[in-house]
């Protein structure tokens, strides 16, 4: 084939439609994305770890059912990435873990076995923040990802490596995982469609945990559509997921073209007035409800003044149950053990220390604190009150509106080490994501502005009803095809 | 020697005692949050998956069935179920823990208030030395019945006899990881060693009943933990007091808590103070040794396992599971006093273990109700001492409740005298043969043909002139002697009475 790198930029449904109509086959696929991995991927490192075998064996497979006359799956010959916290044997899961630099993937990630039974090729598993701490991905242990658009600039994070592999046309889809924005943040800051699902829709099974009761599975892509096929693919009850829910789950694909009209959309003012928040982040985020409203939705404004408190629950609640979920890693099972341990509290000490890079260290620290005896009720009992305020909150905003409008990221993406040194600067990263989270609301960033003095994308929040994908979907794909933005980046 | 002294010290001294029990579900499929099976034993590490393994990303799932089995527990023992409820993670690192917490049950369980009701009789009951030193019943709160997983096991290699001292290094198996355990916890209303013991053994035969343990203390899926103080008789504030471990039979239970009663009376005797501490017994030394203090006590940072969604039990729910309550020992011994006219103490015995409980009740509805009484006694004499003897459990036992029904019937129709049943019994017992089969083949039938037996006892009489014209002149204490020779005539086979009635007549 001689337009092989042109494979890169195709939808998922192109990819598809492609290998059905034999045009080129997902094999075809396979080789064109790891010649344009090969070309981008040394500048911009958004892979740990890259699986040829694994994906080439999956093309065969779809090349066998395309001989075969079979019916293909939704996402035939798509090539897809996986952020390192998921398991899938054959591959390692590091969480960019120096801790689990060794750790090989005993059972499959029920998200992620559902993305390949539908079809998808497992291209590489991308590079994070150590266990999903952090915005930027600077604080893995295998070095930073770079951004596409600039390459001395983040491409924010946790899951930095997932979005920047979407964006440089690397893979067509890929999976994050959000706790406080771990998805649609970096979705922002590198131009993408990034979507966390509602808390419940899509089995944690498999995920290395950071929050347990934050933690949700969801996909990056390059449009709307393909965020609802993979949604499509990925969603429904696990029995190996007690928090899973039974709840149906439609074809998130159906009503994308239906519109916006009359459907309530509100912006929130007091986040966009929010001190921190960019101006030309607020402008976008503006014109993008003008936008809607030219399109025939009724827009309206409301504050959520609980949100605001959002951050400071959030800081004591996720790191409170990373605390827990991060005590397994002791060095006796697996993972990294010091070579010569006096005895068992000293083998858990120094593998510990040896392992954790510094932000982790940080977050199991503020989280035993926040759990010790004597604090529990003044710090966690607070944020978990604080955490059912801020849902009161949402509820009685969803009795006015269908869908709510926040800027996703406060600004653009920002230097390598502009602020590393400053965790506070970089904890509101997430000042307008982690709400959901802190709610188990879905939501969904797509870019809807680049910034006219660096070009760098600016990306919007549409945030949707407990369950109720299908609408905020709609809305995002309304305002997409207004948009109708040129999002491919220099580096790609 | 703790025994002996016991009695003295608690003149002056009345203990407090607590009892936690963790009981395994070993009769449950599955462990407490995964698929695996749950067993005693195996080659180690081959009854685990991800999720007992602690493996990152895998998720815990609770097992309903252990959850009811907990709930049934509950309302066995009266108590209150919660209608809200939740597991919490007590955090503390230990290698056997694969998670580094344990999901266990905190300020939310399944099980609140309930009780149990004990009897003491016998040489314990004078261990209450407020009461008057007959047999007595009390009842024992329960404070709360929850569920959590076990923890895998460590071997210590290198040491001696296993202990963790002088080993250089320690192997852990995660067999036993996850199993499904409950605990209860009982209030402090337990006075004396033999209450301790009673409450235990009762409890045991509870779970027995419900079928949802084993209760082997020597296998672990029952293990007892006691907390006990002292306080001078007639005062009000407890003492402080001591945790016990490693007590592993009913008879360990008892002794130790007794040792350790006396310990403390010692220590306070001498103007000492009690540490609160976590002590050991050695069931070889006969004695309690501290194994840690309180002021090295770990905080377990207790928290909402955030892996699960919190219980909400209807009272719909609540009553289709004590719809599946068994009739429990106690109302069982009603019912057979009632029923078939026992003593209480025959009716206890009878009732307590629900598979000597079910032999008895089958035997007795073959043989028909009047002949309860034999058949009781049947099982409580030769059957339990045959049992015992040879510490044969009831289900490898030869003898079946239709053999059982049998034998007594036999007996009740003068078939065979009570002599030659015993026989029959023992015979029944090492052969499996019914009695019937084993009456034919030794020839034992009785003979109550009173033709057959006025026969033997005319030649009898007939042969021997001398010894009955001395009978005659009045030294009757020769009855004896003719009933011997007319049994040898008949090879043993007379009716007994009647042998002597005919004679008597005869000879008169
Ligand atoms: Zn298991």
């Amino acid at each position: 084939m001689s337009q092989k790198t042109d494979l890169a930029g195709l939808s998922a449904r192109a990819i598809r439609e492609g290998i059905a109509g034999k045009r080129f086959s997902a094999g075809d696929v396979v080789e064109a994305t790891y010649a344009h991995i090969d070309v981008h991927e040394p500048g911009i490192h958004a892979f740990n770890e890259l699986t040829p075998d694994l994906a080439r064996a999956a093309a065969a497979h779809i090349d066998a059912k395309v001989a075969a006359g079979e019916e293909l799956p939704p996402l035939a010959g798509v090539p897809a990435a996986l952020k390192d916290n998921m398991n899938l044997v054959g591959t390692h899961t590091t969480c960019s873990s120096r801790i689990l630099s060794d750790f090989k993937s005993p059972y499959d990630c029920t998200a992620v076995r559902r993305l390949l039974d539908a079809g998808a090729l497992p291209i590489g598993k991308c590079n994070m923040d150590e266990f999903a701490f952090g915005s930027s991905t600077e604080n893995s242990a295998f070095g930073v990802t770079h951004n596409p658009w600039d390459l001395s600039r983040v491409p924010g994070g946790s899951s930095g490596g997932s979005a920047a592999a979407v964006a440089a046309r690397m893979v067509t889809v890929s999976l994050g995982s959000d706790t406080g924005g771990s998805i649609r943040q970096p979705g922002a800051l590198t131009g993408t469609v990034a979507m966390k699902p509602t808390y419940g829709r899509v089995s944690r099974y498999g995920i290395v945990a950071f929050a347990s009761s934050l933690d949700q599975i969801g996909p990056f892509s390059r449009s709307v559509e393909d965020a609802a096929l993979v949604l499509n693919a990925i969603s429904g009850h696990d029995d190996t997921d007690a928090t899973s829910v039974r709840e149906p789950v439609p074809d998130f694909t159906a009503t994308l073209g239906d519109g916006v009209k009359g459907l309530r959309v509100g912006l929130v003012r007091d986040m966009l007035d929010l001190e921190g928040c960019a101006a030309e982040v607020r402008e976008a985020t503006e014109m993008s409800v003008r936008t809607l409203e030219s399109l025939g939705a009724q827009v309206g404004e409301i504050d959520l003044p609980m949100s605001q408190h959002g951050l400071a629950a959030y800081y004591i609640i996720g790191p409170a149950e990373a605390s827990s979920n991060l005590a397994r890693f002791d060095g006796i099972r697996y993972g990294h053990r010091v070579s010569d341990p006096s005895d068992v509290v000293d083998l858990y000490m120094r593998s510990r220390a040896e392992g954790f890079g510094p932000e982790t260290i940080r977050r199991i620290m503020l989280g035993t604190y926040a759990l010790s005896a004597g604090y529990y009720d003044a710090y966690y009992g607070t944020a978990q009150k604080t955490r059912t305020l801020i849902t009161r909150e949402f509820d009685a905003a969803f009795e006015q509106f269908d869908v709510l409008v926040t800027p996703t990221s406060p600004t653009v993406a920002f230097k390598i080490g502009e602020k590393a040194e400053d965790p506070l600067s970089m904890y509101l990263s997430d000042v307008f994501t982690i709400p959901l989270n802190l709610a188990g609301l879905p939501g969904v960033s797509i870019p809807c502005a680049k910034s006219e003095s660096t070009g760098l994308p600016i990306g919007v929040q549409i945030i949707g009803k407990h369950f109720d994908e299908a609408t905020m979907l709609r809305v995002a794909a309304a305002l997409e095809g207004a948009l109708d933005l040129d999002m491919r980046p220099p580096a790609a | 020697m703790a025994k002996d002294r016991l009695a003295g010290v608690l003149e002056r001294y009345e203990a407090v005692i607590g009892l936690e029990i963790h009981t395994e579900l070993t009769s449950l499929n599955s462990k407490m949050f995964c698929g695996c099976p749950v067993a005693f034993g195996g080659e180690p590490n081959t009854r685990v998956c991800p999720v007992c393994l602690g493996m990152p990303g895998a998720l815990p799932v609770p097992n309903e069935a252990a959850v009811e089995a907990t709930v049934l527990a509950g309302l066995a023992l009266d108590c209150e179920i919660a209608p809200f409820s939740q597991f919490h993670r007590k955090q503390y690192f230990y290698p056997d823990m694969p998670k580094d917490y344990q999901i266990s049950q905190y300020d939310l369980p399944f099980c609140g208030l309930g009780h149990l009701d004990i009897e003491v009789d016998g040489e314990g009951a004078k261990q209450r030395v407020d009461l008057d030193g007959g047999p007595y019943a009390t009842r024992i709160g329960v404070t709360r019945i929850h569920l959590e997983e076990d923890t895998g096991k460590m071997v210590h290699v290198g040491g001696s006899e296993g202990r963790i001292a002088g080993a250089d290094h320690s192997l852990v198996d995660f067999n036993r990881a996850g199993t499904p355990l409950m605990e209860l916890v009982s209030e402090p209303d337990i006075r004396t060693p033999e209450e301790a013991r009673r409450f235990a053994q009762k409890l045991r035969l509870i779970m027995l009943n419900l079928g949802v343990s084993d209760c082997s203390m020597e296998e672990g899926s029952m293990r007892v933990d006691g907390n006990v103080s002292i306080r001078l008789r007639g005062e009000t504030e407890l003492g402080t007091k001591t945790e016990i471990k490693n007590m592993n039979s009913f008879k360990a239970l008892h002794d130790a808590l007794a040792f350790e009663i006396v310990r403390q009376a010692d220590v306070l005797d001498e103007g000492g103070r009690i540490v609160q501490e976590t002590r050991h017994w050695d069931v070889t030394a006969k004695r309690t040794s501290a194994l840690r203090s309180k002021e090295e006590a770990h905080d377990y940072r207790y928290f909402p396992e955030p892996d699960m969604v919190p219980f909400e039990f209807s009272a719909g729910w609540i009553d289709a599971i004590r719809a599946r309550l068994p009739e429990l020992p106690d109302a069982r011994r009603e019912r057979f006093m009632r029923d078939f006219g026992l003593s209480s103490a025959d009716a206890r015995t009878l009732s307590e273990d629900v598979e000597f409980a079910a032999f008895f009740e089958e035997a007795v509805a073959l043989a028909g109700t009047p002949l309860a009484k034999p058949i009781a006694n049947w099982m409580l004499g030769d059957f339990s001492a045959y049992l015992n003897a040879g510490t044969v459990a009831l289900s490898d036992a030869k003898v079946t409740p239709a053999m059982l029904a049998e034998l007594v019937q036999v007996i009740d129709a003068g078939t065979i005298s009570g002599k030659q049943a015993k026989q029959v019994f023992t015979e029944m017992a090492e052969t499996g043969d019914a009695p019937g089969a084993i009456i034919e083949i030794r020839g034992m039938k009785q003979v109550s043909d009173t033709g057959a037996i006025e026969a033997a006892v005319e030649r009898v009489i007939i042969a021997n002139p001398d010894e009955v014209a001395s009978y005659r002149a009045g030294k009757t204490t020769l009855i004896g002697w003719f009933v011997g020779q007319v049994m040898r005539e008949m090879r043993g086979q007379g009716n007994p009475s009647l042998v002597n009635e005919i004679l008597v007549k005869k000879l008169g």
